[in-house]
């Protein structure tokens, strides 16, 4: 059994006519780095809001089938509580963060968990470790660029202690260079500290390298999932708008076998010297 | 058509946003600004309409002076779309939404009618004239921002950020439209962070950086100059990184060229 | 930047260290004097009595900024009431005098909450409100209110852009018009604080907002022997006044 494991959702929002998601079966298991994408209104930020239980808790709606999420069911837990478990990430980091300090940001998950001050300290040292920011400390968070925000905002969620971070497209108003900085970050948390990483993301030139596996929604579908490679060079996703990367183009239009996900590994099947 | 002169503005004393612009756009150019965060873009484009006034130098657009011309009457002439819908929005209807310019800008009653009827259609909004502009999709609300600029005509149209949150199918249907104004003979400026974009759609770009231009020329000359583009805080589009990577000299941005010279090393290769 | 500019910034100052409770006692006393009194030269000395804090405090640009932004109001309330009063009494000098007592009134109290909220940050508030035995729901959602002001007032020049850029035009209509162009400028507001809610709301949840009923914190308040000599003063301070109306008798 995953970390997440997502059986037979199906979910309709009070005031809308059809359902946003249909029939999601999703298995994720512990330390995966799952890339999620499709066209916008596909389903994938109300997916993020089902993994967390702010669905069904927070939002009215039709909610049916299951999300249980390390362990607990989101029909019958608090959003508080799997806030310990998942921590979900947003696009604009200027409604997420809301206090005067850096250092006042990150604590103030553990805060609302009632935690003893020093236990509070050490959570907020580690995740500013953790993300690379410990220099922002004192800083105000509105006074960051985009990129460093993002990062105060995964440090923040990262304080909660979750063995798994959700993110609903944290680049897309970043530049190019804060958004590789963000991905890097990812990547490193998966890598050194074995988080289970669920990002929805655009961007896939870069996001797709460093996944395990990728999914493809559409319609509130899950219509393809599996390693990058596979996914991306497969002929059912070229229809959907998704920005598929250049090189997955060029490597079917030159009818070559291989598929490679980044330039040096093209050079390499091409037998390129540099 | 466009001009700026030895142009100098900050929001605060001492501290230059924009450090002696010069620069001049032509009619029925087709061109983007590109910079990262914080090079003065959106302040730049902001000196087109004259929501804000150079402090040295001077800015002049269709021969106008910015200092001594009113911003609704440059606003007559230069569209600009800003980048969250959601902060031009405010009508019952999406139709009255439309109206709101033409208004504005005195047009009789007749023509305002018209107008109307004739964006709607080409922004394929016609079945949503009567909603609330709040009760449609972030893509429908982008459209609907977009249709109350361009039903006024203006001859220079400015777009801040147009592609953020926009996917393939969405970004396919702007370049058609941006293409087809650019047709008609007008000016189109575009802000944005999407290098691909740029390098698939734009004939024309310019960098900005810390308040200055660094380039301006052809698209295909400016973003496969990597060495540039690192240096200003920009990443490369894929094409040139995959360029790059295979040894191509110099690097393309055009997909087709770059299919050729690889067909010609696995020729050689065979 | 404008009147409301109440913006706080980290400083180091002896001012910004004070327990915000020894400062809500200044905030208090200081309000009552000012609207107690209404002897023009008594309430430009309360006034004054401002300046020494707004000096220790390091705030005197941005303290002297609100009372420059107030300006206008400032002049409004000396006319207005000069026109009322003269035209009720036709004394030349209580006119004047009144009149010139309501204007230094209200500067005395821009420049008392000014240096109120430019030293207290908004968490340091928060958590003497709670101190005071505050519901923590109410405290918290005043506190995020005033820690979106600056975002608000970004976001209402942008909108002004944007619908200037439109072709709508301030300056020009009688009195009717002009108000109903903020029509373009309010509802976007609206809409856009509306949805920042739910997003906020979203983000809070999503950090176990709820979680306890004790809420723990970081930072904790103690009031120190500084805190207790401020008041000490302040109260010494309210007693002088005060004694100049029991003794001397002066409104």
């Amino acid at each position: 059994m995953g970390i997440i494991e997502v059986r037979n959702l199906t979910f309709k929002y009070a005031n809308s006519d059809k359902p946003s998601l249909y029939n999601i079966n999703l298995s994720i298991d512990k330390g995966e780095f799952l890339l999620i994408t499709g066209p916008t209104g596909c389903g994938k930020t109300t997916l993020c809001k089902c993994l967390n239980g702010l669905i069904p808790n927070s939002y009215n709606g039709d909610f049916n089938g299951e999300v249980i999420v390390d362990g607990l069911s989101t029909k019958e837990h608090p959003v508080y509580e799997l806030a310990q478990h998942v921590g979900l990430v947003f696009q604009d980091p200027e409604n997420e963060l809301f206090c005067t300090s850096v250092e006042k940001e990150i604590a103030f998950g553990p805060e609302n968990l009632g935690l003893p001050r020093d236990e509070i300290r050490r959570r907020v040292e580690e995740a500013m470790a953790m993300v690379g920011i410990s220099h922002l400390r004192e800083r105000s968070p509105y006074e960051l660029s985009g990129g460093e925000q993002q990062k105060v905002a995964i440090a923040a969620l990262l304080a909660m202690k979750p063995k798994i971070l959700v993110l609903d497209e944290p680049t897309s108003n970043l530049d190019p260079f804060s958004a590789y900085s963000i991905l890097n970050l990812l990547f490193n948390l998966k890598k050194e500290y074995k988080m289970t990483i669920i990002l929805i993301e655009h961007r896939l030139e870069i996001a797709a390298k460093m996944a395990d596996r990728c999914a493809v929604m559409n319609d509130g579908r899950i219509i393809a999932i599996g390693p990058p490679e596979e996914v991306l060079y497969s002929d059912t996703i070229e229809s959907i708008g998704i920005g598929i990367p250049k090189i997955v183009k060029l490597v079917k239009t030159l009818g070559l076998s291989s598929r490679p996900l980044s330039p040096s590994v093209l050079a390499d099947i091409l037998k390129v010297k540099k | 058509m466009i001009e700026f002169h030895n142009v100098f503005f900050s929001y605060q004393p001492g501290k230059d946003i924009l450090k002696n612009i010069n620069l001049k756009i032509n009619k029925g150019e087709l061109l983007a600004i590109i910079g990262p965060n914080g090079a003065g873009k959106t302040t730049l484009i902001k000196h087109i309409n004259g929501l804000l006034k150079p402090q040295k130098g001077y800015v002049k657009v269709l021969d106008m002076n910015t200092k001594e011309t009113t911003v609704a009457l440059l606003a007559r002439h230069v569209g600009f779309v800003f980048q969250n819908p959601d902060h031009q929005l405010f009508a019952e209807t999406v139709e009255k939404e439309i109206m709101f310019a033409l208004i504005n800008f005195n047009f009789p009653e007749n023509e305002i009618k018209e107008r109307v009827e004739r964006i709607l259609h080409e922004l394929d909004l016609i079945k949503y004239r009567n909603k609330s502009p709040f009760m449609l999709s972030g893509g429908e609300r982008k459209r609907v921002a977009l249709a109350s600029v361009l039903c006024y005509d203006p001859s220079i149209l400015i777009l801040d950020e147009p592609t953020i949150g926009q996917d393939f199918h969405q970004k396919l249907n702007l370049i058609d439209l941006i293409n087809k104004l650019n047709k008609e003979g007008k000016t189109v400026i575009i802000v944005t962070h999407d290098i691909e974009f740029v390098a698939d759609f734009i004939p024309k770009c310019i960098i900005m950086s810390e308040g200055r231009i660094i380039a301006d020329g052809p698209t295909e000359e400016i973003l496969t100059d990597s060495k540039l583009l690192l240096e200003n805080y920009l990443l490369p589009p894929q094409l040139v990184e995959i360029s790059i990577a295979l040894n191509i000299n110099p690097p393309t941005i055009n997909f087709e060229k770059l299919v050729s010279f690889i067909r010609k090393i696995i020729e050689r290769k065979e | 930047m404008n009147i409301f500019d109440f913006e706080y910034k980290r400083e180091s100052s002896i001012i910004h260290r004070l327990d915000p409770r020894a400062k809500l006692v200044y905030l208090i006393l200081f309000t009552i004097l000012t609207v107690y009194f209404t002897n023009p030269i008594i309430l430009f000395l309360v006034f004054l009595s401002s300046l020494p804090i707004a000096i220790l405090g390091k705030i005197v640009k941005k303290w002297a900024t609100s009372i420059k932004g107030s300006l206008f109001f400032i002049v409004f309330i000396f006319i207005f009431n000069f026109i009322g009063i003269f035209w009720t009494t036709g004394n030349f000098i209580d006119t004047i005098t009144i009149s010139i007592a309501m204007a230094i009134r209200f500067i005395s109290l821009i420049s008392i909450f000014s240096i109120f909220f430019l030293s207290t940050s908004p968490e340091d508030l928060m958590q003497s409100m709670i101190k005071l035995k505050l519901p923590y729901e109410y405290v918290l959602t005043f506190n995020m209110a005033m820690r979106f002001v600056p975002t608000l007032a970004k976001e209402a020049q942008t909108i002004i852009d944007a619908q200037k850029s439109r072709g709508l035009e301030f300056e020009k209509g009688n009195i009717f018009q002009k108000v109903k162009k903020y029509i373009p400028i309010l509802i976007p507001l609206i809409i856009s604080s509306l949805r920042r809610a739910e997003i906020i709301a979203d983000a809070m949840e999503s950090r176990a907002f709820g979680a306890s009923k004790t809420r723990s914190f970081l930072y904790t308040l103690n009031m120190n022997k500084k805190d207790f000599i401020f008041i000490i003063i302040c109260i010494i301070v309210f007693i002088t006044f005060l004694s100049l109306k029991i003794f001397f008798n002066i409104q």
